[in-house]
């Protein structure tokens, strides 16, 4: 699978993190969702094709297994983000606590809609599933941060703050 | 072994062996679109659900394994076929109506199934179907297209990229409706097995690049044969219209390729199309090549073999003659003394193909160098080999030269290979292909291809197996068996006349390795010769 | 109702983060009484106590664990399953912000019992901060000999590993778990053979819920006698919470005797959002069948909900009032099932997706007479026909808004509209 060539190589940080984790598995295909984050992150919070490339020889894994377990979870991105991510829970009791107002309220500030980045990079935004904070509803995730009972003002405020 | 009920027949079966299997043993077909039995069971598609006595829920028969006596299993079940129709359904909810357009038609997994274990309407008549826009003609590599909007999602195709071929280049991406195949961007899907994805799909959403849209299936008349790419002597069908061969696919020899076929072999057949036949009998008079009728060809070709003028006579062959004609050809040779019996075989890449006893790997560009010498082509005493012909000069001393395949490999297009040929004072070419050695030759003999012809190849494994005619030759060609057969009756009367199943108990009577073996019993897996070295006759 | 709690006693003492801190408010006794014991006495008690699965799926846990074979030469894990992606559910992750040694010692414990020397935690990763405070208390945990080369001193070599996810509901399915823990797509394994005797990594595995495992230092600390004594009766036991959510005055988690009614818990919440009318409630997550307000009386236990035609699930409870369209919130639930199935299943995959559309249909308007018979007929053959149970899952909001609430279908249908149009939750200048 892993050819010679120019290609891109994982930066040394992902790397360390990665050898770091080594010892806690039995396998090294079990890596591949540490090292995705970590890529990732390392990446400007997207995977370009050349890192999941990266990826793949740096685990021996075939390219187009990466590839799969990227696109199967939410939380891996295929396509540039914004510097920061805004994911806003409209499941059932978010969305009984007005989170479509807050969708709204985002969707007026921030100029964009579903799964796009607004012109200036800074976010992207899109909805989400249950985010586990259903007692403080409505509310939505900024990069690592939980924002919780949100209104539309306070969500407003939140996002204007972002650089 | 444990016993399993299905469907009130009762069987033995080893322990372990899953249903669909079982059901297999006693003429109880269960539906399955993802099982395959050289794949590993990932039981997703649900179409082969079944009900087991005492389990509350239908259980997957590819999932689900017989362990002990008393398992009664019922695949005819009003709960067993609501459920089929249910996932025939489900599956036709967002596949496309391409029937009238898509190569599965006829031997489609969709449309049988429907047939026998759907129902004739769908629910599904609101809501638009759920479509991969921009993916209906994707190039999967050089050999298969791939249109996502018909694909079932039964993996089957992943899992063979994965396990067999392991090559990988297949994986599932995304999830849920949007689920779909593919491959990494610059890792297309080119192994040496690529197109078998396109046998193993259900339906008509891998389909073959050289196949797409060439014939509707059901015009295909199928015959099964053996592939003439290499020597691992792969079984196939031939499939073609009225001698217009189409495709060739793999056919199960577990002993041999198991299920598969290379792309390589896949791609052999276009040649008899592509190269120009050699239709009827030539003389070269005068310099100018006249049609003849077979007698006065024969005639010829005795004539000049008995005129015994100064020089040798010599025989060349090529691995892709039946062992028959083989045999023929080297008692030929010694009807006239001659130790000159040479084969000549181009080497080829090394082709594996994969099968549960670790694979079987060719080497040679034929299918039959094995048998051609088994069966007596082998040069005698001082008697002129390949090399000798090809590359030396050995032609220049013969009197007569008589190459049994015009087509014997690339040397016979080669003009240096064949000027020296053609050195020799009487050349004579017997073969399909009408090719620069045929038109060079002073008679031309026109014979089959393997394809109108019967016969015997040993493969690389040293396994004896045997095909039979799939079409009548074109015009006034004739098996290369017949041919060898009249000459050698020239010489010996008791040849005259004996088909195929006479000539063959006749070469089993005088070579050791197939002492025992007789045409009509030979088995259909084929057989394993103890020896295969050749020796003169 | 005074009820002491017993797995959220410590939410509110910030000290109990620490190991030392944790130790003062009486945390690690479990775990040292267990160490005293033969591994198999503590499944006994275990056992003895009933305790049930608290992910939803309510298996007897003491029972799953003597499902590992013996002899076998293979190492034993235990995975806990930290993923909590049911909608409606937050429970867990109270758990792990505030009391993580909590858990730790549960899972401890466990890998006595079982003879597990390394455990797994699969969080789901959209909980960073609370994987966070997790590694700060495994480190301070190792820092301390709870965990490493001899938990307590006692030559008991255990160790602990925060594993994140990365977004998909379908990782909180046992076999899906394992999958997405050994770095691959999350898509369930055909059962048999179960994750007791190939889990992860090929090997036997106990798969457990966070909950379920911070019950195991009180009933090894208390007895299973004493869990047996709270809740219903002796298929329903022990302290259970509730993630209550919705349009009630205070949402939040509240720790109770498993069993307690439907209507009194909502009275502990304060009542309905501003006084309003109770229309329906999910009693157990997204994927329980939704309730009419008439059922309010209902226990809130395993088999009571299972006889009344719905689950308790992880106990998620969301509260709907009568601005509420329950068709709205059935398709709602549609769509995430639809996006959550990992596809392998013919059924689930197809069915969700059709599910989604034709529920989506009803709620805007353009409902056909036919279709919620199609919808009864068709999530038929969606129920126990696939590998996991997530089909069976989305069965249940669509089957049960057709069900319990025909009238609100039949309405949207006849009138070609929705009859709740959404109401503005915040009011004006917000």
């Amino acid at each position: 699978m892993a050819e010679t060539g120019t290609k891109a190589a994982l930066p040394e940080a992902v790397r360390a993190e990665i050898e770091a984790l080594r010892p806690r598995y039995p396998t090294t295909r079990a890596l591949l969702l540490p090292a995705l984050h970590a890529a990732q992150r390392a990446a400007g919070g997207w995977l370009p094709e050349e890192i999941l490339a990266a990826v793949g020889d740096y685990l021996g894994l075939p390219y187009s297994d990466v590839m799969g377990v990227v696109s199967f979870y939410d939380m891996f991105h295929d396509k540039p983000v914004g510097r920061h991510r805004i994911r806003v829970c409209t499941n059932l009791s978010c969305a009984l606590r007005g989170a479509q107002e807050i969708v709204a309220a985002l969707h007026d500030e921030l100029g964009v809609g579903e799964g796009e980045v607004t012109t200036d990079g800074r976010c992207s935004y899109v909805h989400f599933e249950c985010l586990g904070s259903c007692d403080s509803a409505p509310m939505m995730m900024v990069d690592d941060r939980y924002h919780e009972n949100l209104t539309p003002e306070k969500a407003r405020a939140i996002v204007r703050q972002l650089k | 072994m444990p016993t399993v009920t299905i469907d009130g027949r009762t069987v033995d079966v080893p322990a372990g062996t899953n249903l669909i299997e079982a059901g297999l043993k006693v003429g109880v077909q269960i539906p399955h679109y993802c099982y395959h039995p050289r794949l590993s069971v990932v039981g997703q598609c649900r179409m082969c659900l079944v009900k087991v006595e005492g389990m509350p829920k239908l259980q997957a028969a590819c999932a689900t394994q017989v362990m002990k006596d008393g398992m009664v299993v019922s695949v005819d079940h009003p709960e067993v076929k609501a459920l089929q129709e249910g996932v025939m359904e489900f599956l036709l909810i967002n596949h496309p109506l391409d029937c009238p357009i898509c190569d599965q038609a006829g031997e489609c997994g969709l449309q049988d199934y429907s047939f026998k274990h759907g129902q004739s309407f769908s629910r599904f008549d609101y809501e638009d179907k759920r479509t991969y826009p921009e993916k209906e003609r994707i190039p999967l590599g050089p050999t298969v297209l791939l249109n996502m909007n018909r694909c079932i999602q039964c993996s089957r195709c992943v899992r063979f990229t994965h396990e067999i071929s392991k090559t990988s280049e297949i994986s599932f991406f995304e999830r849920g409706a949007h689920l779909e195949i593919g491959t990494f961007p610059g890792k297309p899907l080119d192994n040496e097995l690529s197109t078998c994805v396109v046998d193993i799909c259900p339906v008509g959403a891998l389909t073959s690049t050289q196949f797409r849209f060439a014939e509707r299936v059901w015009y295909l008349d199928k015959k099964p044969s053996l592939c003439t790419g290499c020597d691992v002597g792969c079984n196939i069908t031939i499939e073609h219209r009225r001698g217009a061969i189409r495709r060739y696919k793999p056919r199960l020899n577990e002993a041999v390729n198991d299920f598969w076929m290379c792309d390589h072999g896949r791609t052999t057949f276009a040649r008899y199309a592509a190269v120009p036949r050699l239709a009827a009998p030539r003389l070269l008079r005068g310099g100018e090549l006249q049609g003849v009728t077979w007698k006065d060809a024969l005639d010829a070709v005795v004539h000049k073999l008995k005129g015994r003028s100064e020089g040798a006579v010599a025989f060349l062959g090529s691995g892709f003659l039946t062992t028959e004609e083989g045999f023929l050809l080297a008692q030929l040779a010694a009807a006239v003394g001659s130790p000159h019996r040479a084969v000549s075989v181009d080497g080829g890449p090394a082709r594996t193909i994969p099968n549960r006893q670790g694979g079987i790997t060719g080497r040679d560009a034929a299918p039959n160098r094995r048998g051609v010498e088994l069966a007596g082509m082998v040069p005698g005493e001082g008697g002129f080999d390949a090399d000798a012909l090809l590359l030396g000069d050995a032609a220049s001393r013969c009197a007569v030269l008589f190459v049994a395949d015009s087509d014997f490999g690339a040397a016979a297009h080669d003009p240096k290979v064949i000027a020296r040929l053609r050195q020799a004072r009487v050349l004579v070419v017997m073969g399909w292909a009408d090719s620069p050695l045929a038109q060079a030759a002073d008679i031309a003999l026109p014979a089959a291809t393997h394809a109108e012809s019967e016969g015997c190849f040993v493969n690389v494994d040293g396994r004896l197996q045997r095909f039979e005619r799939a079409f009548p030759a074109i015009g006034e060609a004739r098996p290369g068996l017949e041919v060898l057969r009249d000459l050698l009756a020239r010489f010996d009367p008791h040849w005259q006349g004996l088909g195929p199943e006479e000539i063959f108990a006749r070469m089993a009577a005088a070579l050791p390795a197939l002492k025992g073996l007789a045409w009509r019993s030979l088995p259909a897996e084929g057989v394993k010769l103890a020896t295969t070295g050749g020796s003169p006759p | 109702m005074a009820f002491e709690p017993v797995l959220t006693r410590n939410i509110g003492n910030p000290a109990v983060l620490t190991v030392d801190g944790y130790r003062k408010a009486g945390g690690y006794q479990g775990l040292a009484k267990a160490l005293k014991m033969q591994p198999d006495e503590v499944v006994e008690e275990v056992k003895k106590s009933g305790l049930r699965g608290r992910g939803g799926a309510g298996f007897p846990c003491g029972l799953k664990w003597t499902f590992l074979p013996k002899g076998l030469d293979k190492p034993r894990y235990l995975v806990c399953n930290a993923d909590e992606s049911e909608p409606g559910t937050f429970k867990d992750r109270l758990l792990m912000e505030r009391d993580p040694h909590q858990l730790i010692e549960g899972c401890a414990i466990c890998c006595w019992a079982v003879g597990a020397h390394t455990c797994y935690i699969y969080i789901r990763g959209e909980y960073v901060e609370p994987a966070a405070i997790l590694e700060r208390a495994i480190r301070d945990a190792y820092e301390s000999g709870v965990l490493g080369d001899s938990v307590l001193g006692s030559g008991f070599k255990l160790d602990i590993v925060v594993h994140r996810g990365a977004g998909a509901y379908i990782c909180g399915e046992e076999t899906g778990l394992l999958e997405s823990l050994e770095g691959k797509r999350g898509q369930p394994r055909s059962k048999p053979p179960f994750p007791a005797v190939v889990g992860a990594f090929g090997c036997p595995t106990v798969i457990n819920n966070v909950e379920t495992l911070c019950n195991l230092p009180h009933i090894v600390e208390r007895g299973a006698d004493w869990f047996k004594s709270i809740g219903t009766d002796e298929r329903n036991t022990g302290p259970k919470l509730y993630a209550v959510s919705g349009h009630v005055e205070r949402p939040g988690t509240y720790e109770l005797p498993i069993g307690i009614k439907f209507q009194e818990l909502l009275d502990l919440c304060g009542g309905m959002y501003q006084g309003r009318q109770l229309k329906a409630f999910v009693p157990g997550g997204a994927s329980a069948p939704m309730l009419a307000a008439k059922m309010r009386d209902v226990k809130l236990d395993f088999d009571t909900l299972a006889k009344s035609g719905s689950m308790l699930g992880s106990a998620a409870v969301i509260v709907m009032d009568e601005t509420t369209c329950v068709v709205r919130a059935a398709a709602r639930l549609a769509k995430f099932f639809a996006h959550e199935s990992c596809g392998q299943c013919t059924p689930c995959r197809e069915g969700t997706h059709w599910a989604e559309l034709v529920l989506g249909r009803i709620e805007r308007g353009e409902g056909r007479e036919s279709d919620a018979e199609l919808m009864l007929r068709m999530t038929k053959n969606m129920s126990g026909t696939t590998i996991c149970a997530l089909s069976d899952a989305a069965v249940g909001p669509a089957r049960s808004v057709i069900v319990n609430f025909r009238e609100d279908v039949d309405q949207h249908i006849r009138e070609r509209r929705c009859p709740v149009p959404p109401r503005r939750f915040f009011g004006e200048g917000n």
